[in-house]
């Protein structure tokens, strides 16, 4: 069997990217709020980790930026925004779940092959470093977004949404060798607004209901 | 015009908005609040005339080396941003006056509210002139953001629940826009190859037709879901009635006529782009499926309402739905009868909440049972729901009527737009000439028995004169006007923007 | 033939020294961790001999089964290690069996051991057994597709084949994305099946939560031993499989003394440093409560699944 050996460098995005998806599925399988925090954070470098790889082999300067601004706010400032919001609510693990642990990691299974399908035909025209980083991008954005529906806890919805952003800003970093810098900045400022918004609602939602169990939001219906 | 004229009015226009925000942190007194707020919404709107006006002499304008853009279209969605925001800025002086001495909110709240406003105006005229497609995606979400606060202003329960919904929904629909953006990017960077303007609508305009189409398949799905969600297209809807209803009268109006608008606005803008590479069936199709299917689904909520503020708000998704089928057919009609909706959406929408907000002010309820008699109660504010209620119902004489009329003319005779089979006319037009008309009694049946009937005992009859009134006057002029006659510079410019969307 | 000889010997001799050697590096790891001085590394070495000395003694309800236990297991752990390349790519049975036969030698020993729990019929060797039953039900679903998900990537089924192609980065080091799925798989299976926290404590005899240890409550004297052993073996094969498997590296390729020694020192620094990880590992997570143990073991099912869905959607 001819087995090509292609540059080690772009072996070493895939396996950052790979890492990202793994962390991922960490989160969806881990109930326990302050560990989903964790992994998150660890997401966060591993992303830091694979911009920084690209950068250095594409000699693109404002990707270090990128990788530099992901420590700071995603891998430093949001998690502790969010375990300040975990300690002061006193919840410290998510009880019931809309669907059970083996389930939604079966869905996310599914959910990575959809991303893959969809993404295969795309793949073979650019000029990427990587075959497989845009495709687990699209996946961990779903991922995401499948997490999001699956959990209840405000804490869960927000990092669902921040496992999102990560998985976006490693197919802006993967496929186009990140977004022009003005972009980057804004998005990084919204994502960094949003989480403090969040960490307000949370502590607000809790002085109203008593709970951060988003079930409890169901005052308005038709 | 030189370029000198166009770069200030450009710089008015961001900085109008941004100083005011600022101002508003730092001033003290609702009166100094208010005439702060209405220099900046004058502002606003003299900026946008000189726009247009140079707009009207080039054909398009670019400031800033290229950081700004502005042609017909976004002079369009300037123009209703401009309105809307004037007429509830005039609204807001009788209406946040009331709650804070009414004790609803304390004083300094109101430093917030209108920083927060700011703040929402600004977002929403960056998201409009932005060349870049990711400064708009930004902008957009900075709406989102802004207006979260906005929407859970009162903080009750039911505004907490109301701010977060909204702010968890359309940050995800958004995020996946935020996908769609960077596989643009993807593909444009293969032809471009320059990393800091591959995103601009300007470059991406010129080498459109070189891009990949699945690429931009793609990324279109993502951008439109994303954006989708922030217009409220069924099924990511469901946030919509909550904020409408839970949000001030006044940030309700903004939602409704104009947030909604420019979400719209975003979609257009990179569907301009997708056209000139796939076929334009392809985002046709996508935008009046889902705009037909909102617009009937919608048209059943709408019969099934009790409270008049969620009634509206469906409403709104019908409208929205609608101006969706009015694009994704086409033409110069559709297009045209479109955009035409969009404005008069945006006022009729506006005039509706600034009536519901006067109802909730002295009934003290959203239910619609609980409200009787608004002829004797409140003359004025009866009269302005008539008039919106009729007009979202499309009843002639009003404006919607005629880009209503226009749509399904253009339905008719081009048809359901598909990339597979044959456009298909008949049962789209039946669709949706049943679900208007189901959404038409549905609306009347519930306004009607709002407006006629015999006021609640304890209710105070009787309506004060206030600045609030003025906005409502115009508006109800304005819709019945433009059904009549278009001012000459508006069609003009409404029929520029259409031309731009029209595709080959 | 006088080579695979030697090969043979050899390598059952690292394995059976090495082997206690790693269980006492995790225990030392452990008590340090939590600020004991913990006994000597080679405790294990002690304790084999003084149990190997004493008389066993059996229950007499016990059938054949239960004094047989231990040699089957044992005999078939080891079994089991000479198929898998330990410092040098070659396995010395390497015609005998490919992984598959790995998996099911493995599961021999298992399934001896629950039996044995039950022979005695104490309640905790039954309640030992049936939660082995449990575990071990999902660990082997999960730890075959991990190995096929790596199979597939090296193109064969013969464990010295993937460690030789991983070695001189042909195949698998193409494919992380599979590879990596897999070899995450891989560890949580590791830790099921050898009995580690946080699915099993081996430092508890609590009977609320033991599994292994509830098994072999009823053997004492050279027996116990025997089965202490294995355990250890079973620990260090699974160990040298992921260590070989994922980072080969230094690994000796052909029988020269040279590159043997180097094998031999890159293979015990890479055990020791996963033994340490281990220790680590053990020291900062709770034992998971037993119906908790199915979440985890499912979530190593699935990621297993993924490299082979992987590997076949990316290159299929």
């Amino acid at each position: 069997m001819p087995l090509m050996t292609p540059p080690i460098g772009s072996q070493l995005v895939d396996l950052g990217s790979a890492l990202l998806l793994l962390t991922c599925f960490g989160i969806v399988a881990q109930r326990r709020l302050s560990a989903c925090v964790d992994l998150f954070a660890l997401q966060s470098v591993f992303l830091a980790l694979t911009a920084t790889l690209v950068a250095f082999l594409t000699g693109i300067h404002h990707i270090y930026v990128a990788a530099a601004l992901t420590i700071l706010i995603k891998a430093i400032v949001i998690p502790r925004i969010l375990k300040k919001v975990i300690e002061r609510l006193n919840v410290s693990r998510e009880l019931v779940m809309n669907i059970n642990v083996p389930a939604s990691l079966l869905i996310c299974g599914v959910l990575v092959m959809v991303a893959f399908l969809i993404t295969q035909p795309i793949i073979p025209f650019g000029h990427l470093l990587t075959r497989d980083s845009l495709a687990i991008a699209l996946a961990i954005v779903l991922i995401g977004f499948f997490t999001m529906i699956a959990r209840q806890k405000a804490v869960t919805q927000m990092i669902a949404f921040l496992v999102m952003e990560n998985g976006l800003f490693l197919g802006a970093t993967a496929a186009t060798y990140g977004m022009p810098l003005i972009v980057e900045l804004g998005v990084f400022f919204d994502v960094l607004v949003a989480a403090l918004i969040a960490g307000i609602y949370t502590n607000r939602l809790q002085d109203a209901f008593d709970s951060v169990d988003t079930t409890h939001l169901s005052e308005l219906k038709e | 015009m030189s370029d000198l004229t166009t770069t200030i009015a450009v710089s008015l226009l961001l900085l109008a908005p941004l100083v005011a925000g600022g101002l508003s942190l730092l001033l003290t007194g609702s009166r100094w609040l208010h005439v702060t707020n209405l220099t900046s919404i004058g502002t606003l709107v003299a900026a946008e005339v000189m726009i247009a006006r140079s707009v009207f002499a080039q054909g398009s304008i670019t400031a800033f080396g290229e950081i700004i853009y502005i042609d017909a279209l976004s002079s369009v969605i300037l123009f209703i941003i401009g309105m809307v925001g004037l007429a509830c800025s005039l609204y807001m002086r009788s209406y946040m006056d009331e709650q804070v001495a009414r004790g609803v909110i304390a004083p300094k709240r109101l430093n917030l509210f209108f920083f927060l406003f700011h703040m929402f105006l600004l977002a929403m005229v960056v998201a409009t002139v932005a060349n870049s497609l990711g400064v708009q995606w930004v902008a957009i979400e900075a709406t989102t953001l802004t207006t979260t606060f906005l929407i859970a202003f009162w903080r009750r329960r039911e505004s907490l629940e109301a701010g977060w919904k909204y702010l968890i929904l359309c940050s995800v629909g958004i995020s996946l826009a935020l996908f769609g953006v960077v596989l643009m990017y993807y593909s444009s960077l293969r032809v471009l190859g320059d990393v800091s303007s591959a995103l601009n609508i300007t470059q991406l305009q010129q080498v459109a037709g070189q891009l990949d189409p699945h690429i931009l398949k793609l990324a279109f799905v993502f951008l439109f879901v994303g954006y989708g969600t922030k217009v409220g297209l069924v099924p990511m809807h469901s946030w919509l009635p909550d904020a409408y209803t839970e949000a001030p009268a006044p940030v309700a109006a903004m939602l409704a006529g104009v947030l909604e608008t420019v979400a719209v606005y975003a979609i257009l803008r990179c569907r301009g782009i997708v056209d000139q590479a796939v076929s334009p069936d392809f985002t046709g199709g996508l935008l009046a499926v889902f705009g037909l299917v909102s617009f009937a689904l919608a048209a059943f909520f709408i019969l099934l309402q009790h409270n008049y503020k969620r009634l509206f708000a469906y409403s709104s998704i019908e409208h929205m739905g609608l101006a969706m089928v009015g694009f994704g057919v086409g033409g110069p009609i559709g297009n045209f009868g479109g955009l035409f909706h969009l404005v008069n959406h945006a006022f009729a929408k506006s005039l509706a909440f600034f009536a519901a907000g006067n109802i909730h002010r002295r009934f003290k309820t959203v239910e619609i049972d609980q409200v009787r008699g608004l002829t004797t109660v409140l003359p004025w504010s009866a009269l302005a729901l008539l008039i919106a209620g009729l007009a979202l119902a499309a009843l002639p004489p009003f404006a919607l009527f005629t880009s209503e009329m226009q749509i399904i003319t253009a339905l008719g005779s081009s048809g359901l737009p598909s990339e597979w089979t044959q456009p298909r006319t008949g049962l789209p037009i039946v669709v949706l000439l049943l679900c208007s008309l189901i959404a038409f009694g549905g609306l009347l049946h519930r306004i009607t028995s709002m407006v006629w009937g015999v006021a609640p005992g304890h209710i105070v009859p009787g309506e004060q004169w206030s600045v609030g009134h003025v906005p409502i006057i115009l508006l109800g002029a304005v819709l019945v006007g433009f059904c009549w006659a278009l001012p000459p510079p508006l069609q003009q410019l409404f029929e520029a923007a259409s031309t731009l969307l029209v595709n080959r | 033939m006088l080579d695979a000889f030697a090969l043979i010997v050899m390598q059952t001799a690292v394995l059976l020294v090495v082997a206690p050697l790693i269980v006492g590096l995790i225990r030392k790891v452990k008590a340090r961790l939590q600020c004991r001085r913990g006994a000597s590394v080679f405790q294990p070495y002690a304790d084999l001999v003084k149990l190997l000395r004493k008389q066993p003694v059996v229950s007499s309800t016990t059938s054949w089964i239960f004094t047989a236990t231990p040699y089957i297991l044992f005999a078939s752990t080891l079994a089991a290690g000479l198929l898998v390349p330990v410092f040098i790519s070659r396995t010395p049975l390497s015609l005998a069996g490919n992984i598959i036969a790995l998996v099911y030698l493995l599961a021999l020993g298992t399934f001896f051991l629950m039996l044995a729990g039950l022979d005695a019929g104490s309640s905790f060797g039954g309640m030992g057994s049936s939660r082995e039953a449990i575990v071990a039900s999902l660990t082997e679903p999960a730890m075959m597709l991990s190995i096929f998900a790596i199979a597939l990537t090296a193109g064969s089924t013969n464990l010295s084949t993937i460690v030789h192609k991983t070695a001189l980065l042909q195949g698998i080091v193409t494919d992380p994305s599979p590879h990596l799925m897999a070899f995450a798989a891989l560890v949580i299976v590791a830790i099921a099946e050898t009995g580690r926290v946080p699915v099993d404590n081996p430092a508890t005899h609590l009977e609320l939560t033991m599994i292994h240890e509830a098994m072999i409550l009823e053997y004492s004297g050279r027996y116990l031993a025997l089965v202490e052993w294995a355990a250890g073996l079973k620990l260090l094969v699974f160990l040298t499989l992921i260590v070989n498997v994922s980072a080969p590296w230094g690994i000796a390729t052909s029988m020269e003394p040279a590159a043997l020694g180097i094998g031999l020192a890159a293979y015990l620094v890479k055990v020791s440093g996963l033994a340490v990880f281990i220790g680590l590992l053990e020291s900062m997570f709770a034992k998971l409560r037993l119906f908790r143990v199915t979440d985890l073991l499912g979530t190593a099912f699935i990621l297993a699944l993924l490299g082979l869905i992987f590997f076949y959607v990316l290159r299929g």
